[in-house]
């Protein structure tokens, strides 16, 4: 099956910039190849330079069979497996993504459809327009928005996200988003101090990013929650929120 | 400085000037003496009234994107269908 001709003219258009999403995947089999195509389609729509760097951490569902095909599809240059021995955590997987990026823009997202890549235009647009160094998908401001979260949820996030405001100033809306755009250079920079894991680390990023001075903008995002299935937050991940919570505020 | 650092800095000197108008080091005119004693408790008061008056509204006016997920499913049958044309195994 030969690849479809992309309306892009190639790696180098757009300005000079390149685009590299990094797909961190643990079990995505289903999820990988659909959201590849989204990504997809929203670069070569829009006409920028991407890649896709997949890291898999030697997923049992067979994720990277279905990563080697993709690669057939849309090309080496455009796709890569970067696997790993194992479940070795997100802060990691985007640090070995990052030696094979080859873009000088990277986004992260999540792999499982709440983080829809029609955004990242967008990100990239705001981030353009006031040379910053990070753009951060807010589902908390402007017309962001949440679909699929009960009366509790709501309250136990909004909640999450207002002390975490109170408490570390990074003034940002949404501080444990993690659909963002950053500049290369400056995602490695952060991401080397950065030690939490799942949600707070997504914050303490952020918080360091504030604290560090980079140029952080905002672009609201309707964020779609388990498509497939229920979203649950334990009260076990409310105890290590706030642990996190305590940890950045006393060491930033 | 650390959050903490900053935070705890700001706390010292704001309890410093309170204590400085408590004990009457700077006077103040009546009846406002009166209501110096207080004040603590009426930051807490309204700081935590803020809080939650806050998080309540943030609640009520959050946005439930229902258009978005249906325009999801859609996207996602026709990646589908591009995607086993071209020889992708999909689940």
């Amino acid at each position: 099956m030969a690849a479809k001709r992309s309306k892009s003219s190639g790696t180098g258009s757009s300005g000079g910039h390149k685009y590299s999403v990094i797909l961190p995947t643990y079990n995505e089999r289903s999820n990988l190849p659909i959201i590849t195509y989204l990504i997809a389609k929203t670069f070569d729509d829009a006409g920028l330079a991407w890649e896709i760097v997949i890291v898999d951490d030697a997923s049992p569902d067979g994720t990277q069979e279905i990563a080697e095909q993709l690669i057939k599809v849309y090309g080496g240059d455009r796709v890569q497996l970067r696997a790993r021995a194992g479940k070795l955590g997100l802060g990691t997987a985007y640090m070995h993504g990052l030696k094979y990026a080859t873009g000088d823009f990277v986004v992260i997202m999540d792999a499982d459809f709440s983080h829809h890549p029609k955004y990242i235009p967008e990100f990239i647009r705001k981030q353009q327009e006031g040379d910053c160094d990070i753009v951060l998908g807010t589902r908390y401001a402007g017309d962001g928005g949440v679909y699929g979260w009960d009366f509790k949820r709501k309250l136990v996030s909004r909640g999450a996200n207002l002390l975490s405001r109170v408490i570390l100033r990074p003034n940002v809306t949404d501080v444990t988003g993690s659909f963002r755009l950053y500049k290369k250079a400056v995602l490695e920079r952060v991401i080397q101090e950065t030690k939490s894991k799942g949600y707070v680390f997504q914050m303490e990023m952020i918080v360091r990013a504030r604290a560090a001075g980079y140029k952080i903008a905002e672009v609201p995002i309707a964020f779609v929650d388990r498509i497939y299935g229920d979203s649950k937050l334990g009260s076990d991940e409310i105890t290590q929120y706030a642990k996190g919570v305590w940890s950045l505020f006393v060491s930033i | 400085m650390t959050k903490a650092t900053q935070t705890l800095t700001l706390l010292v000197l704001t309890t410093g000037i309170w204590l400085t108008l408590l004990f009457e080091i700077v006077k103040v005119p009546a009846p406002l003496d009166q209501i110096v004693p207080t004040l603590p408790l009426w930051v807490i008061v309204s700081f935590g009234a803020y809080l939650l008056g806050t998080l309540g509204w943030n609640i009520f006016t959050f946005q439930d994107k229902e258009a978005a997920y249906h325009s999801l499913l859609k996207e996602i049958d026709e990646a589908k269908r591009d995607l086993k044309g071209r020889g992708v195994t999909i689940d």
